[in-house]
């Protein structure tokens, strides 16, 4: 190689490096436990907490086990035993979840201890899904449903779908397609709190 | 033009490689030949209740088909023609009829933008699902074209 070409080297690889720019760079590992985990499950639901009884035809809502996004373990049955429940059927790919995260993000935040919130996440990766519930600001605990078994028996056929149940596992309403915060706010106050 | 000397040809050699490794790190799909632009078209046929025009992805059995979802085309012996991450889908109206209501039932169309070399077949994979055969059609009236409807 003539020493002109040598020469060039190091040009050569800055074009190279300048070409992969868009490629991730290297990052420290993320020691913050997995947002959606054990730490976003409510404390017990206020003393005051005053709930509509569902209508006596209000089927009953399929109970399930999950695992929250670190592994523990969570059954529905125990999250609706005191209060309603809210599931929100999400993929980290989908952009309709997304356009509608942050406003729903809100909303649990608001009713929490009163309302739980529950994300069931399907056909994802656990740090797609990760960055996703960062992103939107999410809060409450948030399932990894990887057998689509939670998807299936709630017949949620393509994210984003939302389910009202009520205390004691009442379903009340269900949005397959999703719902905006606004919309399922002024149901949660028609159909499971008193006013 | 001149012929191209030993050094030459070393650098123009390395120099395709510094590319191909800045593209593969930009998501470009590196191992590919060039080829010509065309547009992959899928259009999934799950008749799921959606408003039309909406983001979609397969629904159901096909939920697989979704945006960021890993794709390659290649041709009939397997080999990539081209790599990326699906689009959104867009909903379609499965039925000319007019329902009177938002939510209809409707298709999933994904339209994929790629560039291969011609060959005598395509295929589609998805997510490293079995290959979905693809049907040239140069004669799309949005542009040349390869085919697929699932199921």
């Amino acid at each position: 190689m003539t020493g002109r070409l040598r020469g060039l080297l190091p040009a050569l690889l800055v074009a190279a490096l300048a070409l992969g720019a868009c490629s991730s760079p290297a990052r420290e590992p993320d020691a913050r436990p997995p947002a959606g985990g054990a730490q976003t499950l409510p404390g017990p639901p206020p003393a005051d907490l005053a709930l509509r009884p569902p209508p006596a035809t209000a089927p009953a809502a399929p109970s399930f086990t999950a695992t929250l996004t670190d592994g523990t373990g969570v059954a529905a049955a125990t999250l609706w035993a005191d209060r309603p429940v809210v599931l929100l059927f999400v993929s980290s790919w989908c952009t309709t979840c997304a356009d509608r995260q942050r406003a729903l993000a809100d909303l649990a935040r608001r009713y929490r201890d009163r309302v739980v919130f529950v994300g069931v996440a399907g056909e994802d990766e656990p740090a797609a899904l990760d960055g996703y519930l960062r992103e939107h600001g999410v809060e409450h605990p948030v399932v990894i449903d990887g057998s689509m078994t939670v998807w299936r028996s709630y017949a949620m056929r393509e994210p984003p779908g939302v389910v009202l149940i009520s205390r004691g596992g009442r379903l009340l309403r269900g949005w397959p397609g999703g719902v905006d915060a606004a919309t399922l706010d002024a149901q949660l106050r028609a159909l499971a709190l008193a006013p | 033009m001149t012929a191209a000397s030993p050094g030459s040809r070393r650098v123009a050699g390395l120099l395709a490689g510094l590319a191909c490794v800045g593209a593969f790190g930009a998501g470009c799909g590196a191992d590919a030949p060039a080829g010509s632009p065309m547009t992959v078209r899928l259009l999934v046929r799950d008749i799921n209740i959606r408003p039309a025009g909406v983001d979609c992805a397969g629904s159901g059995a096909y939920l697989y088909v979704h945006r960021s979802a890993p794709y390659q085309v290649t041709d009939r012996d397997g080999a990539v023609l081209h790599r990326g991450e699906l689009p959104a889908g867009t909903a379609v109206p499965a039925f000319e009829e007019d329902l009177e209501v938002e939510r209809i039932p409707t298709y999933c169309a994904f339209a994929i933008p790629v560039s291969v070399p011609e060959r005598g077949g395509y295929r589609l994979v998805i997510d490293g699902r079995p290959p979905i055969e693809l049907t040239t059609d140069r004669e799309n009236p949005e542009g040349p074209s390869l085919v697929a409807v699932i199921p």
